[in-house]
């Protein structure tokens, strides 16, 4: 009787998780045309700075106000120095970021000294409806999911800094012509994406927990949604995201985890090869 | 009409030209540091047992295991083009398939398993190419890396949860591959077994690469569209070398099970997989030479380095990684060979071809 509403609430959680670590995949994905396999060690990143911060003694809450910024700050720092050169060679930045993921995984293994290492919800506890008990960290993941989703999406359409983005990415030429620097564009269009990343990161970790490969099941999970939604618009890696998201929450419902798990993956690839431009066809940015 | 017709002919002249030898080692000068690599590679290969203390060989035989894998990996990226993320799926299913084939019907014969991981190796791949490259929109890069990454991700997920396959632990103490009545243990006889399987494997890609298919991937490679303009089924190419180089993929797999003793799950997933884009990356993909190169570089480095700085020794391999591929894109072979023997040459020479034009 009362596990419908659990169900559905433990669906909404996680595909909330999924559309946070997606966002900034699919804004990079979407708007440079470059599949950032270093992705998942951005939100692995973003857990172990919170994890730092707590482990210092400091409050969680400011570790995660933290995570977006040092990461993003990264982000920056690695697109001015190694991304910017593989523009022109999509492929060769696929490798180029998985090289770059490489190091960070493994330089947070030998620092975490390859151990599982939890950090402490900052809101414990759990909310009351009836008598439906939800926990309260993972409904605070699911509103500030939506906050960021729509500030986001509010960003680059309605924003001037927006407008410069999807301008960089319609017609680069076009936009340096008329004055954007599409150079710092694609900088902080990077940075964002590898923030979103961090946020996610801090969000989760109290729920996973921090070890290496964090990374690398959202990495997974973050590609086949980003494809399943469809590259080049807004829209598309958040539909896909929340697809995967949903069937990932649901599917072990129904049958042994395992088997779920990769079920979600096999049908992800069918509709990927069904429908090649996604669930959401289209680019740019709808207001 | 008859002006056409001559022109469609060669030139008596040039067909002569390309035969008289003082012409042909005219163009064989970059050639030779080619050859003269692989003749001393076999060489230091083929004394290395005599020289090396009995437990290098040992290690040395995994490594040359690793070579063959490397080079499945480096037909179908290096060649085709296609950026295959999951290469431990043939190399990992052909090792468990021969485990079972021990563990259960006690089959250990080296004339039954191998063919029979490389027949696993084969069909897994061609299942996996039929399904991901053919088909009515010619499939993205992306998609098909995508699509190759979670297949292995899923046999990996898969093994875990198999009870039959051993779950997390794999499959322990594979009885011995036998010839005959002989039982194979490490050492140098099966590092000359291996050696041998390479060499031939090596010298049949070699041939393959270097005929009028090879030169069809070389092209889909550079520009699939014009390829296909030309008139080659791209897809079906494509198709053909990935079966191929899961074939390749599943002899060494077999081989790797037999000589560990023992499968686990990691040989199946992305750890292995990115394992081998790794080798071939940081040797030089698209030369055969390269991918062993690679491996034995970067295996080479991590026997030394990693007992030394456990910790860091990954942290430095990305970051020579990613040197490699900022700086040195077609791998450290570059240093080396020219260019142009990425492809290979074909057909009469240019430079013959002006020396002979009348």
């Amino acid at each position: 009787m009362d596990t419908l509403p659990i169900a559905m609430f433990e669906i909404l959680s996680f595909g909330a998780i999924v559309v946070l670590v997606v966002l900034g995949l699919g804004i990079i994905a979407s708007m440079m045309g470059i599949f950032n396999f270093a992705q998942g060690e951005f939100v692995l990143l973003g857990a172990y700075v919170t994890y730092l911060v707590h482990s210092v003694g400091l409050p969680v809450p400011l570790g995660m106000l933290a995570a977006p910024v040092v990461v993003g700050a990264l982000g920056f720092i690695l697109e001015k120095l190694v991304v910017r050169r593989f523009y022109a060679a999509p492929i060769v930045a696929m490798l180029g970021t998985y090289a770059l993921g490489l190091i960070i995984r493994e330089a947070v293994r030998g620092l975490t000294g390859g151990l599982y290492l939890s950090v402490p919800e900052p809101i414990s506890g759990s909310i009351t409806i009836g008598s439906l008990h939800f926990a309260a960290w993972r409904c605070v993941i699911v509103i500030i999911t939506l906050l960021v989703m729509a500030a986001s999406h509010a960003l680059l359409a309605y924003t001037s800094f927006g407008l410069r983005v999807r301008a960089s990415l319609e017609n680069p030429s076009l936009a340096r012509a008329s004055g954007i620097s599409t150079g710092m564009i694609y900088s902080l269009t990077f940075a964002f994406g590898a923030a979103l990343a961090g946020l996610a990161g801090a969000l989760i970790v109290p729920v996973f927990s921090l070890f290496a490969d964090l990374g690398i099941r959202f990495l997974i999970q973050g590609f086949v949604a980003v494809m399943v939604g469809g590259v080049g618009s807004f829209a598309g890696p958040v539909a896909g995201a929340s697809v995967i998201g949903t069937l990932s929450a649901w599917l072990p419902w129904l049958m042994s985890p395992v088997i779920a798990d990769v079920l979600v993956f096999v049908l992800a690839i069918i509709l990927i090869k069904v429908r090649p431009q996604g669930l959401v066809s289209g680019r740019g940015v709808n207001r | 009409m008859s002006s056409t017709g001559t022109r469609t002919q060669p030139p008596p002249r040039v067909i002569q030209a390309a035969r008289s030898p003082i012409m042909a080692s005219a163009f064989t000068g970059r050639k030779k540091v080619l050859l003269i690599l692989e003749l001393a590679l076999l060489i230091a290969a083929s004394i290395a047992p005599i020289v090396l203390p009995d437990y290098i060989t040992v290690y040395a035989t995994r490594v040359l295991i690793l070579c063959l894998f490397a080079l499945s990996f480096d037909l179908v990226w290096g060649y085709a083009g296609i950026l295959s993320l999951g290469q431990s799926l043939f190399f990992g299913m052909a090792g468990y398939g021969v485990a079972l084939l021990a563990r259960d019907f006690g089959v250990g014969s080296i004339f039954a398993v191998l063919p029979a991981g490389t027949l696993i190796g084969f069909v897994a791949a061609l299942l996996l190419a039929g399904f991901l490259l053919l088909g009515r929109h010619p499939s993205s890069v992306v998609f098909v890396s995508l699509g190759t990454m979670t297949g292995a991700y899923a046999a990996d997920r898969l093994a875990r949860g198999s009870h039959y396959l051993g779950g997390q632990n794999g499959i322990p103490s594979i009885p011995p591959m036998t010839i005959g009545s002989h039982e194979l243990s490490e050492g140098p006889v099966f590092y000359y077994l291996v050696l041998a399987i390479l060499v031939l494997i090596y010298l049949l890609s070699r041939f393959l690469l270097r005929s009028q298919f090879g030169l069809a991937l070389a092209g889909l490679r550079e520009n699939e569209q014009r390829i296909a303009f030309f008139g080659y089924k791209v897809q079906h190419l494509k198709a053909i070398i990935f079966a191929v180089s899961g074939a390749i993929a599943g002899t060494a797999g077999s081989l790797y099970a037999f000589h560990e003793g023992f499968v686990w799950p990691n040989m199946l997933g992305v750890v292995m997989s990115t394992q081998v884009v790794l080798y071939v990356l940081f040797g030089g993909s698209g030369t055969l030479i390269g991918a062993i190169i690679g491996t034995a570089i970067v295996e080479g480095l991590s026997f030394w380095l990693s007992d030394t700085y456990r910790d860091i020794w990954p942290v430095i391999l990305g970051a020579l990684l990613l040197l490699v591929i900022l700086f040195r894109p077609l791998g450290l072979i570059s240093l080396l060979l020219g260019e142009r023997e990425r492809v290979g040459s074909f057909g009469p020479n240019r430079e013959e071809k002006r020396n002979a034009a009348p």
